[in-house]
């Protein structure tokens, strides 16, 4: 984890305001095009609404989901964008075991495919099941959302968010909630009270602002505690537990061995027997 | 003879069994084959919402537990000096060398890129258990090589390397243990990240700790089922008062781990425990068959006396960490609705590990002093030509 002392507030967030979004999945294909991903073979009501494709997967690192819900007794739709949520503290980070992920002081987390051994562990630890694998190669590697790092590190906008026309908004992160707060307190009604996001594992690059429950809309309920403290509190024991074993194993059986080999001596001065340089 | 049909016509030689073990490993490497050639998508049943399958579940988080058995005894033979246990020791790592090798083939099969796996040596991230696991399985393999270099030395008359080999025996077992007891828990530790993903039956925080004395569980039964499978079928000495002792060191250690686990259940649990009733099934068997069962046993004299019941209280307990690693892995990370099972290629490469590993081990029992020895009696001491004149003299004027 390279971000212990990072100031978060000073690193850019994506804030997502769903009740804005129209469902034109032009994130997806702007997402697509920069980083040249393949189109996905696609039905139209495989899944819930007219959402497509039907997940994310290595093709698709962003994709809208469609809700249909009720209002007035009209159909209505409500959105939810999904992607890499760039945690303040990413779990994918912190657990995999050659460092491929890195949180940058930018605000993206990045992925380094060069180091990748491929373990899938990062896919185990992701509270938002955001990394996704190339199932269909003979040496795969892990694909996900990077925040367009190769945009934003030369002081441009994600693609997404370049695409976007209304429901995006990029930013330091501490202006996006401050954003987030001032929206839902011009129009109370409108909005739900909550911004998933701020302290959803420890916080996230990505704020939502939405008028539906956020579970109703597929949003994982996941803890405020940032995932690596959970891993961390075991093993940041291990040098201790190491040294302790090591030593007391070692003391016990040195003492043990002594117990034995004074008892032999003892044994033998008994017998009379000569001792040994004698012999 | 050429050398191929020398070694056709010894396993000509073998026993149907063994033939029959062959076969399996070598299907398994054939399905392992499959697996470069049409990548993991197509041969396995694993997906985006499945990364960790039965390779994960069973050759790597269920056989490490299972190869314990020579660090648990290891520590106790040399450690704490309890010397009787001595001719259990070289079988008991030979299981674990093995086990921890086909532990990095398994390992090996499930990375996606296996041929980068020097990576986890060369970029360090001590935050990571995988990190963490992937080291000390480095480090405790090679230290079981070197102790299993003993019984190879032995056979072949190689003196120098044995008397090195016995100079920092004491030093490995004492690394073997500190370094299994790393590993051991921090497969537990692995699981902390799941946090809503694993169940609440199986995610606590002393996760880590129960990993580790349920290994010592299985690792000490492991002991007893195969003293006693090589005394039945390859005619190895019987062992039975040693395997008394123990099965009564066997129920301390269950019953700590029971405790802890009761303990982390009642007081650490966060989250409902008893809204998935697969899952509480899966927990109560867990605890019903595969602890309290075989304590209840090994708690009764007769059983620790009878062979037959002895080993059947052990194979309950392994049976108990087998069910409860999968638990963790696999059932109770599964999220309500969603299923995996592991496809027909999946299942013959386990199936050949595990068919190697018996394999192996006939065959390294068949040709190698494992059994035979007490190397603490047998004298290592350099022959005449390696010493001293002087000394050299002197021990030919007494032999003349």
């Amino acid at each position: 984890m390279s971000s212990e002392n990072q100031d978060f507030n000073k690193s850019k967030a994506f804030l997502i305001d769903m009740t804005k979004c129209t469902g034109c999945r032009g994130c997806q294909v702007a997402c697509k095009q920069w980083n040249q991903l393949g189109a996905e073979k696609t039905e139209f009501f495989t899944g819930e609404g007219y959402q497509n494709p039907p997940l994310m997967s290595e093709y698709t690192f962003t994709r809208i989901k469609f809700r249909d819900y009720e209002k007035n007794g009209q159909n209505e739709f409500a959105f939810y964008k999904e992607m890499c949520m760039h945690c303040n503290e990413p779990a994918c980070a912190s657990v995999c075991p050659v460092g491929a992920f890195k949180k940058t002081k930018e605000g993206p987390v990045t992925y380094d495919a060069e180091r990748c051994i491929g373990c899938r562990f990062c896919m185990v630890a992701c509270p938002f099941g955001v990394p996704k694998y190339e199932w269909s190669k003979a040496l795969p590697l892990v694909r996900k959302c990077t925040g367009c790092y190769s945009r934003v590190k030369e002081g441009l906008k994600p693609a997404c968010a370049t695409t976007c026309v209304s429901a995006i908004t990029y930013g330091n992160r501490e202006e996006m909630i401050k954003e987030a707060n001032k929206r839902i307190a011009a129009r109370p009604e409108k909005y739900l009270k909550k911004l998933y996001g701020s302290e959803e594992a420890g916080g996230t690059s990505v704020i939502y602002l939405t008028a539906l429950p956020f579970d109703e809309l597929g949003f994982k309920p996941v803890t405020k505690r940032p995932l690596p403290s959970y891993t961390w509190q075991a093993l940041r024991l291990v040098p201790g537990i190491f040294l302790t074993v090591g030593s007391s194993l070692s003391l016990l059986s040195w003492f043990n061995h002594r117990k034995e080999r004074i008892a032999k001596e003892e044994e033998q001065r008994k017998s009379g027997a000569t001792p040994k340089e004698e012999s | 003879m050429t050398a191929a049909k020398i070694i056709v016509n010894e396993i000509k030689g073998y026993h149907r069994f063994v033939k029959f073990l062959i076969v399996l490993v070598a299907l398994g490497a054939l399905a392992s084959l499959a697996r470069f050639v049409f990548g993991l998508g197509v041969t396995t049943n694993l997906n985006d919402t499945f990364p960790w399958g039965l390779w994960i579940s069973f050759d790597v988080v269920t056989a490490v537990p299972l190869a314990a058995g020579a660090f648990t005894l290891g520590a106790i033979v040399h450690c704490f000096h309890i010397k009787k246990l001595e001719p259990l020791v070289r079988p008991a790592i030979v299981t674990g060398f093995l086990g921890y090798s086909l532990v990095c083939v398994g390992l090996l099969l499930d990375l996606g890129q296996p041929q980068r796996c020097w990576h986890t040596m060369v970029y360090w991230n001590p935050h990571s258990p995988m990190f963490e696991v992937s080291m000390c399985i480095a480090a405790y393999t090679t230290v079981l090589f070197l102790e299993f270099l003993s019984p190879v030395c032995e056979k072949f008359g190689y003196h120098v390397p044995l008397r090195l080999l016995r100079t920092i025996e004491m030093p490995l077992v004492v690394a073997a243990a500190s370094i299994s007891t790393l590993h051991q828990s921090s497969l537990g530790t692995f699981f902390l990240i799941a946090v809503d993903k694993l169940h609440s039956l199986w995610y606590n925080p002393l996760l880590p700790l129960l990993f580790w004395l349920s290994a010592m569980c299985a690792g000490i039964s492991i002991i007893i089922v195969e003293a006693t499978m090589s005394h039945k079928y390859m005619g190895q000495p019987d062992e039975s008062e040693l395997l008394e002792t123990l099965a009564k060191i066997l129920p301390w250690v269950i019953t700590v781990y029971l405790t802890v686990k009761v303990f982390s259940l009642v007081a650490l649990t966060q989250g409902p425990l008893f809204n998935r009733p697969g899952l509480l099934v899966l927990f109560v068997v867990e605890v019903a068959v595969g602890v309290l069962l075989p304590l209840v046993m090994l708690m009764n004299g007769n059983v620790r006396e009878n062979n037959r019941l002895r080993a059947t209280a052990a194979w309950l307990v392994i049976a108990g960490v087998i069910l409860n690693r999968f638990n963790v892995s696999m059932f109770g990370m599964e999220a309500p609705g969603t299923f995996y099972y592991p496809s027909f290629l999946e299942s013959v490469v386990t199936i050949g590990i595990i068919a190697a590993h018996i394999l192996f081990f006939v065959l390294i029992a068949k040709y190698f002093p494992i059994f035979e020895h007490h190397p603490e009696t047998v004298d290592y001491s350099i022959p005449d030509h390696f010493r001293k004149t002087e000394k050299g003299h002197a021990h030919g004027a007494a032999k003349a």
